[in-house]
């Protein structure tokens, strides 16, 4: 097991990517805080599937974005456990991703800007200045970032949701030159469109082939293969990264 | 384990039939389906002979009283609205499909909703209108005496009824035959099946919300297939029988319907696949390896359109081989995107067995290889580097066989032909026609793209057939007769 009594947080974690990577992690032995702002029974039922599978997990209820209550919820954590090895910022602001009903550049307010800025950058704020400071008492841990493949390749653009996605880029590195030398890396995933997931069902079918044709391994990703790699992070496999970005997306982007 | 709370459920009531106001049917079973909160209760009927024979005398009773004086041009405008209230993803009749057929079915729930969507275009009233003028030089002959070239007048008339055997595999499909039947004036009796008995009775809702007269010259609902008494009376109370499905099927109603009757079935079929070198190009040979699969996995093979072979040609930029390796990972991820339904261990026993045999094969035959995935029986390729020809034990099992030349696939299927049905192709203009000149010599009788082949256009000749015309019976009014009425009339000088 690659995360054996690790103390891991995954922030939206009641539902598509955030589900899975708890899953996975709890599958790794790492015992998972199941952070979730509003669907509190797909948390309980995520708990109870990492319980049934003989893994340890709790859900625990925080808006990311509400330093307060992201306070709260690391005390809980410290309290119980006396400790935190992994976070992985993956909530953001609800986000539908429809390319037939997207904001254009002329219709698109700063507010809608904004509210990106709060759930992903904000919230990643708000959790990194909780965690740090625990993880430096213990001179390590693992801090992952979610950003997308649309920050390299705006395919369809998202104009809020890529350009937060991009400055959450920009504080992973930021924060990583700064941390590594407490014993903590950071980093970011940015996944292509992964199907299917709350966010991404509306993308409809004709879009999804013509990523698909473009991609090289032919298909889109799989909340799972994000998993992967967010356990390669969280792991010591990944030791001495720090910084990175690494693309989940079958090769469509490649730098 | 799961706790269900009685409290939230929310239980809605689906009736898996329809008939005409007026008529019973007085025995039910039910079947529930959950999905979350929401428990479907779908209540099938157990019909008797005595109502089976009261059903048919009301649907004559409508046909004759409504339905034989509709203009043919007024029933595809009837049915284009229906067809119309379908093409709107908030149709009511359309999302329950969406949610229940995937259920019913076990088929990939993206697949059936993206399927339901294309074929349902079908059948607008454009397309409806190129069909009946594809099956009739006039199509008003339908509504009247309409002169011909050879002198006389001439009227068509469909069957007062019609006794349709649906088949399941392929949901809504059960709607080609109804919309066929409609078309001729004839009110229908819809047998469903089991495997999915749902979707017709939907289509026929939506179609009395709009013109309830029209939906009650139809009649659908399941009962077991093989039932002989209630077959025997509803193939004889009515005026033409339609079966689709399996050769046993067909074979046991065939004897039940009178040879004075029309009779059409469309049991079991073979369709195939050509792959020519100019499509395995560097430019063209991705696109061309996802439309193979397209055919094989889009309903898992279960309709008798798919692919079960695929002949491809040698000389291209990649080889045969390559193609079939291509096709396999391309199978792989086709299951990642959307999964085969779950088979029964009958179905998963068949699959296992044939790719044991071929397995054990390759051992002494350098000529074969299996490719296929690993500890399940997802998708399978059996790679054959010597020409053949054989058929699949379906749920995405394909053969490729390399082929010196696509002009030589003809001489491997003689013994396959009275099966032969839909070829999908991927080759140059210059060849398409001797190509298809080729297999319509030897019974093929549905030549389309590569990509496309589950997906049949209204005015193909199913197995080969007129659809509408088989149906019908013609009135000439001889010329003889036009004159020597002219002479009676009482005011000619």
């Amino acid at each position: 097991m690659l995360l054996k009594n690790k103390i891991a947080l995954v922030t939206g974690a009641s539902r598509g990517i955030g589900a899975t990577i708890a899953k996975r992690f709890a599958a790794e032995g790492a015992i998972v805080a199941v952070n979730f702002l509003k669907n509190q029974k797909k948390a309980n039922d995520i708990v109870q599937s990492i319980i049934d599978n003989n893994g340890q997990a709790f859900p625990v209820q925080a808006d990311v974005r509400n330093p307060k209550a992201v306070h709260q919820m690391i005390a809980t954590i410290q309290d119980n456990f006396n400790g935190l090895d992994i976070v992985v910022n993956n909530a953001l602001n609800h986000y539908t991703f429809n390319p037939k009903t997207r904001q254009t550049a002329e219709s698109i307010k700063w507010q809608n800007y904004q509210s990106q800025f709060d759930g992903s950058v904000q919230g990643a704020f708000n959790v990194c200045h909780e965690a740090i400071p625990m993880m430096s008492d213990q001179s390590s841990g693992r801090i992952i970032n979610m950003a997308s493949n649309l920050i390299a390749f705006p395919l369809i653009p998202y104009h809020d949701y890529i350009t937060s996605k991009t400055a959450l880029v920009g504080f992973t590195r930021s924060l990583a030159a700064e941390v590594g030398a407490l014993g903590i890396q950071v980093n970011a995933i940015a996944p292509g469109l992964t199907y299917p997931t709350d966010s991404s069902v509306e993308t409809q079918n004709d879009v999804r082939e013509s990523i698909i044709r473009m991609t090289p391994t032919k298909r889109l990703t799989i909340p799972d293969d994000v998993a992967g790699s967010a356990i390669f992070l969280a792991s010591n496999l990944s030791n001495n990264i720090t910084g990175q970005c690494l693309y989940v997306d079958g090769g469509l982007v490649m730098r | 384990m799961q706790v269900i709370n009685k409290d939230t459920l929310k239980i809605i009531p689906v009736d898996l039939f329809k008939i005409p106001k007026a008529t019973f049917l007085t025995e039910f079973r039910y079947q529930s389906i959950r999905l979350g909160e929401t428990v479907y209760s779908l209540r099938l009927p157990i019909p008797t002979l005595a109502e089976l024979n009261v059903l048919i005398n009301q649907l004559k009773a409508n046909q004759k009283a409504y339905l034989s004086h509709l203009k043919v041009a007024e029933i595809i405008d009837w049915i284009d609205q229906a067809i119309q209230c379908w093409t709107n993803p908030k149709c009511p009749q359309r999302q329950l499909a969406i949610k229940l057929l995937p259920v019913i079915t076990g088929y990939n729930a993206e697949t059936i909703k993206l399927e339901i969507k294309r074929f349902i275009r079908i059948f607008r009233k454009k397309e409806l209108l190129r069909f009946v003028d594809n099956e009739l030089n006039q199509p008003e002959i339908l509504d009247d005496f309409h002169p011909q070239k050879s002198g006389s007048l001439t009227k068509a008339f469909g069957p007062q009824t019609i006794f349709n055997v649906f088949s399941g595999n392929i949901p809504g499909l059960q709607i080609w035959p109804l919309i066929m039947g409609t078309l001729v004036k004839a009110a229908s009796l819809g047998k469903t099946s089991m495997a999915e008995p749902l979707l017709p009775v939907l289509f026929v809702q939506t179609l009395a919300q709009i013109n309830p007269r029209l939906a009650d010259c139809m009649a659908i609902l399941p009962w077991k297939g093989g039932t002989q008494s209630l077959e025997s009376v509803a193939a004889t109370q009515t005026g033409a029988t339609i079966v689709y499905g399996s050769d046993k099927a067909v074979g046991s109603i065939q004897p039940l319907v009178p040879s004075s009757k029309p009779f059409l079935h469309y049991g079991y079929k073979i369709s195939f696949s050509m792959i020519g070198r100019e499509a395995l190009t560097p430019e063209h040979y991705p696109q061309t390896i996802k439309r193979a699969v397209e055919d094989i996995a889009v309903y898992d093979q279960q309709s008798c359109l798919s692919t079960q072979a695929i002949f491809i040609e040698r000389g291209g930029s990649i080889s045969p081989l390559a193609a079939a390796k291509l096709i396999a990972a391309e199978l792989a991820n086709y299951q990642l995107k959307r999964p085969r339904a779950v088979l029964t261990n009958p179905e998963a026993a068949a699959i296992n067995r044939t790719r044991n045999q071929y397995q054990l094969r390759s051992l002494n035959d350098s000529t074969i290889q299996v490719l296929a995935s690993r500890q399940n029986t997802d998708w399978t390729v059996v790679y054959h580097a010597k020409a053949g020809f054989t058929n699949s034990p379906l749920n995405r099992f394909v053969h490729i066989f390399q082929i010196d030349q696509l002009e030589n696939v003809p001489r491997y299927l003689n013994d396959y032909q009275p099966y032969l049905q839909s070829c999908g192709m991927a080759v140059d203009p210059n060849r398409l026609y001797s190509l298809a000149d080729r297999l319509g010599e030897i019974g093929i009788d549905r030549i389309c793209s590569l990509g496309e082949m589950t997906r049949a256009r209204p005015g193909w000749h199913h197995d080969g057939h007129f659809n509408l015309l088989d149906l019908l019976h013609f009135v000439d009014v001889e010329p003889s007769m036009e004159a020597y009425a002219e002479r009676l009339d009482p005011d000619v000088e």
